[in-house]
């Protein structure tokens, strides 16, 4: 269960690490948009260009990046064979008695694999090099423009890094409850269905005790120390976009730019 | 049969930048039928240790003979769930594993997991909650209502209940009060000394150690640094000190004294022993 990769924080010290959150989600936005101009091969050309630069300066290693795009082949295979069995149009590629792959549906779904990737790539470059916490911070300070249409936005934040700050405790958790009733000659893997049922209620059941438990010494100690919500509070940590924050934004717009003039007037 | 380790290796999340070697290179041999303590620093890799014995964890070099059985660094152990009824493991805060309506249904649901039937499974459960002594009106109360002492007494009764050959405990008397802790202790003791388990216990509390147990390991850093008699252990407290480890009550008291002047023998180790030695020596003074 410590295999996931999607979503992780990985810290090591690099020029990305050190960028203002605020700027990565907001770089991370616009690239993302950027992506999805039909810009042609040489726009994700340069998109692959910058991202790949981007993680060799952010010192990720090629193979966490892999890793992270290892659950998303089982989609990219559905979608070639949808693609391959729905698109009939474009020059006949192989023909397999009467039935023909069309270059159009290779083509779509190579596309479609590309913008995955990318996407993949982008999303983890933030997620990779910024802690949760400096996330939640990031997001709380974006959504302050919307809290005069009434957006929680400090209580949002709080949500997020809670729940974030909990889930390797829960994980932690969940396998040690698995290997306590293990213990106790449950199987967890296999079984008759009354088993199985029986196996997860024994899994479940202390899971929520304890989650309960948690939420309720976590809610007292907030309260102990005067926590309430929707108060005006100081930071421990003020963040502060600095000349390298605003060079990061200004070269994804660049990009958003060149793609838009990629796809429609070039 | 004893258990041995041979060499045994192992490393959490290999391959990965969160890799993390806990066990290194370790070599145990576990005497049958006596009341082996496991203690060392938070982090030196005793629970790692532990949950070997039953399979939860497996060796990522190595072998490990546990009764007749032999796991062996990247094959498939056989057998896992026969194991894991002779091999009974008691978690640190086992509390947490309580799940069923009632006490007594939880206790026999280990029993009834191995195969036993229903009535036998109840019948194991009141003899294990006996062993424990939790009073017999709490059988048909849900388990969270129970103290927090009661709840660890039924936690184990639930291991208990499988009749296993060999006890290992991680940390048993952990948040207990001293009352429950010398109640859980001797309870281990009558175990061992009556039926014969071979007891396996995690813990920082030197007393236990010193009053309980028959042979000590001491794990440093993923390696095992001593592994002796328990008497023999506290005899040299220098050693005891070395490793950061503080010496029970009455061996400090020796060494206090013996500053002080007395010279008594580094093999008084209890109380009635202490108290003549310190009477001859101040008789013999006056």
């Amino acid at each position: 269960m410590n295999n996931f990769t999607l979503g992780r924080y990985l810290p090591m010290n690099s020029p990305i690490h050190r960028l203002d959150p605020r700027a990565k989600i907001g770089a991370m936005l616009i690239a993302l948009v950027a992506i999805f101009f039909p810009a042609g091969w040489t726009g994700y050309g340069i998109l692959f260009a910058v991202v790949a630069g981007v993680i060799v300066l952010s010192k990720l290693s090629w193979g966490f990046i892999w890793k992270a795009m290892k659950p998303m082949m089982f989609m990219l295979f559905f979608l070639l064979v949808i693609n391959i069995l729905v698109v009939k149009t474009g020059n006949v590629l192989v023909m397999i008695g009467t039935f023909g792959i069309y270059s159009d549906a290779v083509m779509q779904t190579l596309y479609i694999a590309v913008r995955l990737l990318l996407m993949i790539m982008i999303t983890t470059c933030l997620t990779a090099t910024t802690k949760p916490l400096d996330m939640t911070l990031g997001i709380e300070d974006l959504l302050k423009p919307f809290q005069k249409i009434g957006v929680p936005s400090h209580e949002i934040a709080m949500l997020i890094s809670i729940a974030l700050r909990f889930i390797p405790d829960l994980i932690d958790e969940t396998e040690r409850i698995m290997k306590a009733q293990e213990s106790r000659g449950v199987d967890m893997k296999e079984g008759k269905l009354s088993e199985r049922v029986m196996a997860i209620l024994s899994l479940i059941v202390p899971l929520f005790v304890s989650a309960f438990q948690r939420a309720e010494d976590l809610a007292n100690a907030m309260e102990a120390r005067g926590y309430a919500p929707g108060e005006p509070r100081t930071r421990y940590k003020v963040l502060k976009m600095e000349r390298r924050d605003y060079i990061l934004l200004l070269g994804s717009v660049l990009l958003l730019t060149c793609m838009i003039w990629l796809a429609y007037f070039a | 049969m004893p258990i041995t380790f041979e060499h045994v290796s192992h490393t959490y999340s290999e391959g990965t930048p969160f890799q993390y070697a806990a066990l290194k290179d370790v070599n145990l041999d576990i005497r049958e039928g006596k009341i082996t303590a496991i203690i060392g620093q938070t982090g030196s890799g005793k629970s790692t240790l532990v949950q070997h014995l039953n399979a939860l964890l497996l060796p990522n070099e190595g072998q490990i003979h546990i009764l007749d059985r032999v796991i062996t660094a990247g094959e498939k152990p056989k057998k896992l769930k026969s194991l894991r009824g002779d091999v009974g493991l008691v978690f640190q805060f086992p509390e947490y594993q309580l799940f069923e309506e009632t006490v007594l249904k939880d206790v026999a649901f280990g029993p009834k997991n191995f195969g036993v039937s229903e009535e036998e499974a109840v019948e194991k459960a009141k003899k294990a909650l006996k062993l424990v002594d939790l009073p017999e009106d709490c059988y048909e109360k849900s388990p969270l209502e129970l103290s927090g002492g009661q709840k660890r007494r039924t936690a184990i009764a639930g291991i208990l209940a499988m009749d296993p050959k060999v006890l290992v405990l991680d940390e048993p008397t952990a948040g207990l009060d001293p009352a429950g802790t010398k109640a859980m202790m001797s309870l281990f003791y009558e175990l061992n000394a009556k039926y014969g388990k071979t007891v396996l216990m995690v813990t920082h509390d030197m007393e236990n150690v010193f009053t309980y147990c028959d042979d000590v390991v001491v794990v440093e850093d993923g390696s095992i640094k001593v592994h002796t008699d328990a008497q023999e252990f506290f005899r040299d407290s220098a050693l005891c000190r070395s490793m950061n480890i503080l010496p029970p009550a009455l061996i400090r008291m020796r060494d206090m004294l013996n500053e002080k002047g007395f010279a008594i023998p580094a093999d008084v180790q209890d109380l009635d022993a202490l108290a003549a030695y310190i009477a001859k020596q101040v008789k013999s003074h006056e």
